[in-house]
């Protein structure tokens, strides 16, 4: 099963076109800073997604997130072939 | 009491997809309690014309080109899910959700009267299907 850094459901959008989700639903919010790359999703449906921006809100602060293209084991491979890790 | 939540209906388009030829598109799997984490999460940012507000998104399709078709949808904002729940604007109304277009197209969101009814969500999406774009 695949640790998510943050959940999030991949098919929202907001007025950004982007994914988002709130900050304290991260595993470790001082992972979650733009131009991070984390996992976002669910366990079920977990993506490799950018953190684009934080947006403070009066209910908490909101995440941004663009979904890069490849999946989790794509990405595996790539760590896998490129070595030192 | 101050409600600091914000007003869904100024995000709602002035759109209605015709119903006979609409397909209504979610990534999955979910499952009960994922898709009852998903409506939490619309309720603690939005309210609708100012009440509380339960629901998820969707992408309703339609057409054979552009960006609401549906292999622009599915090879698209869905490519990342090999399987996805696909069924009718129709079949959606009919289990008593209701189907806003929120924010750009082709995004929507299906509204439930409560969180309880995120239930009968699952049921009006019915089964999984491969994403042949995936």
């Amino acid at each position: 099963m695949t640790t998510i850094d943050i959940p999030a459901d991949l098919n929202s959008e907001d007025e950004t076109g982007m994914v988002w989700t709130f900050l304290d639903e991260a595993e470790d919010p001082s992972i979650i800073r733009p131009g991070e790359v984390v996992v976002a999703g669910s366990p079920l449906t977990p993506a490799v997604c950018e953190v684009v921006d934080l947006v403070d809100k009066a209910v908490g602060t909101v995440v941004h997130l663009r979904v890069l293209p490849g999946t989790i084991d794509q990405y595996r491979r790539l760590l896998a072939r490129v070595g030192g890790y | 009491m101050i409600d600091d939540r914000e007003e869904l209906r100024r995000r709602v388009r002035d759109e209605r997809p015709p119903l006979d030829a609409s397909v209504v598109l979610r990534g999955g799997p979910d499952t009960a309690s994922l898709l009852r984490s998903h409506a939490r999460r619309l309720n603690r940012l939005y309210v609708l014309d100012g009440g509380p507000v339960f629901g998820v998104s969707v992408f309703v399709a339609y057409g054979d080109i552009g960006g609401t078709s549906e292999r622009t949808i599915l090879s698209g904002k869905l490519r990342g899910y090999p399987t996805i729940y696909r069924t009718t604007v129709e079949v959606v109304l009919r289990s008593g959700l209701n189907l806003l277009p929120t924010f750009a197209a082709p995004h929507y969101t299906v509204i439930t009267p409560d969180l309880d009814a995120v239930a009968d969500l699952a049921t009006a999406f019915g089964e999984l299907v491969d994403n042949p774009y995936a």
